[in-house]
């Protein structure tokens, strides 16, 4: 998947101010890359991410996926195309509490609407895949933050999405485990030819990128 | 926890409206068949009775022999029936709601147009043989309570009498009744010649409407009243009791929409990043809609399942109190007093309100703006 923005901005309405979070970003993202996006908190590293992933719209400029104008896309077609195209990895991990982990890891599929059973061998070999074959029953409450991560991981490929869009991946975890999550990321970018796109402070993910832009204030400074 | 204290109100609303629902559906029912007893026939009874159905609550006796006779003196009168009806309320019982037992004295003869399509249980014993043997028949619902068989002999007022039939009645109020000859009744209450109704029969071409203004003509110190009449004098008391309860019902279910509502929507709240989450990972919003909606029906069948069983049991607890009946016969037909088809609509009824209930909190969720819910602190 190549993902490219051209003028893109995003101002919020705070009260009767304005917060302008990403200003005039135009970046190019190429297939299999692994991309990261470097910045302070405030930046506008993750306002970037959500309109890369579709997540909100911009208030000015474009997305274009596989040179197709994803901006004027309906809130239908935005959700298919994140539901089949892309996973999402977050900070907090996001699983939902009340599910176990091949639960959380089966809701894609589940939303896109594969059989139960492929829902079940797909979740299964996902979970095997990230080392968590032995908690595939546990809760998130039941795991430990690298675990939960690791399962975060294993619902953003369910769909054998072609980008990995990952928000501070490794915000909440120690350092051995963030040296895991990264190899992991970094293995999905390698062997499964997955795009993935991670904003982070941290500079072992540095390390792994194959480009780097580096923000502040919303805009992009430079790319390395 | 909150759940927990939801499904929890939600339960408590549910048993009261069951029990005060069915407690007074109740009563409200064996009032309405009382006159089945008396039908096709117009009731004779004092003018200063107060009727209820056909029966009379207080007022004057009548007296049997001299009011029989004018009233077959009528044209339109075809046949007579005197009967003495008797609501036992001694000291200890006259802060009783409802009666605990009834007894009836009727004339051996004219047994048929009381007990109708009654049938002696089992097909065993029979009616009394004549007027002034001391012999009697009861009511299953009585004879149930007592441990009272055939061939028991009970001792009302001195009066040693045998049971010769266990009733087999499908009215309340013949369940509750010691059935006797009339002549031994009165001799036993101290009643002489006297009677509090006397049921008329019109002759063939004359309308009970016919009956009933021709017997109050020719007798001023009696109310003749016909099935209608009857009908028309308790009618206004069930429509108010139904309205009532219709409200009660209302304000309940009421009570349940506010609750689910409000839990629902500071669930919603608390869970934005997880409807957030689901958004981004491609669920649609009618999916995000349906899992608020169904979590609020399953608070609704949670606390309505636990509602109606506990308002089923206090329904008996309340009907036993009033009726001083053992709550052990109130269980054996207690779809008698909660009929299934009332529970299936309070059932019905309170997941649908929980479900409307959850239909805001449910848009709000859909209307969770993905980006902003997922950057907010929790």
């Amino acid at each position: 998947m190549k993902i490219e923005t051209k003028n893109l901005t995003r101002i919020y309405q705070v009260g009767s101010s304005k917060i302008v979070a990403v200003d005039d970003v135009s970046l190019s993202i190429d297939e299999e890359a692994f991309i990261a996006i470097v910045g302070r908190s405030g930046s506008g590293k993750s306002t970037l991410l959500n309109l890369i992933g579709l997540n909100d719209k911009p208030t000015s400029g474009r997305v274009i996926i596989d040179d197709i104008d994803v901006s004027g896309l309906s809130n239908n077609q935005r959700r298919k195309t994140r539901l089949q195209r892309m996973g999402f990895v977050f900070q907090t991990f996001n699983l939902l509490p009340t599910l176990t982990a091949k639960e959380n890891v089966e809701l894609p599929l589940a939303l896109a609407g594969k059989p139960q059973r492929e829902q079940e061998e797909k979740a299964l070999k996902l979970l095997d895949a990230v080392g968590l074959a032995s908690r595939v029953f546990h809760r998130p409450k039941q795991l430990s933050m690298g675990e939960m991560q690791r399962v975060s991981i294993a619902r953003a490929l369910a769909n054998d999405s072609e980008i990995i869009i990952a928000d501070e991946p490794t915000g909440e975890l120690d350092s051995k485990t963030a040296r895991e999550t990264i190899g992991l990321l970094s293995q999905i970018n390698r062997k499964e030819k997955k795009t993935v796109v991670v904003a982070t402070h941290d500079e072992k993910v540095v390390e792994e990128a194959d480009t780097i832009y580096a923000m502040q204030d919303g805009r992009v400074l430079g790319t390395h | 926890m909150r759940t927990a204290l939801c499904v929890l109100g939600v339960a408590l609303a549910t048993a009261f409206v069951i029990s005060v629902g069915a407690a007074t559906m109740r009563y409200t029912a064996v009032i309405k068949e009382i006159n089945v007893l008396f039908s096709g026939q117009v009731v004779v009874v004092s003018k200063d009775s107060l009727v209820i159905q056909a029966i009379p609550i207080g007022g004057s006796m009548l007296m049997q022999n001299r009011t029989e006779s004018m009233i077959k003196e009528i044209p339109s009168a075809e046949k007579t029936v005197p009967i003495l009806f008797i609501i036992p309320l001694g000291v200890t019982e006259t802060s009783q709601l409802v009666p605990p037992n009834f007894t009836m004295g009727i004339p051996v003869d004219d047994w048929h147009i009381i007990l109708g399509s009654s049938s002696l249980e089992g097909n065993a014993g029979r009616f009394p043989a004549n007027e002034s043997s001391q012999e009697v028949v009861v009511g299953s619902s009585l004879a149930g309570q007592y441990n009272w068989k055939m061939g028991t002999e009970l001792t009302v007022k001195g009066y040693s009498l045998n049971v010769t039939g266990i009733l087999d009645a499908k009215v309340a109020l013949l369940g509750r009744s010691i059935i006797m000859p009339l002549e031994l009744a009165q001799n036993i209450y101290s009643y002489n010649d006297m009677v509090n109704i006397i049921t008329v029969k019109p002759a063939a071409g004359y309308s009970q409407k016919e009956l009933a203004s021709a017997v109050r003509e020719n007798l001023t110190y009696v109310n003749a009243l016909t099935e209608e009449e009857r009908n028309d004098i308790i009618q206004p008391v069930i429509a108010q009791v139904e309205m009532w309860n219709q409200g009660i019902e209302m304000v309940a279910l009421l009570i349940n929409l506010i609750l689910i509502m409000n839990v629902m929507v500071m669930s919603v709240s608390e869970r934005r990043r997880d409807f957030a989450t689901l958004e981004a990972i491609g669920a649609p919003l009618n999916y995000v809609f349906r899992i608020v909606v169904f979590e609020a029906s399953l608070i609704g069948v949670l606390g309505a399942s636990l509602g109606i069983f506990f308002g089923s049991l206090s329904a008996v607890v309340l009907a036993s109190l009033f009726t001083s009946i053992p709550l052990v016969q109130f269980f054996g037909g207690i779809f008698d007093l909660v009929p299934p088809l009332y529970i299936l609509e309070m059932f019905a009824g309170i997941v649908i309100f929980c479900c409307v209930g959850g239909i805001v909190p449910a848009l709000n969720a859909t209307r969770t703006r993905i980006a902003e819910a997922l950057r907010a602190e929790y």
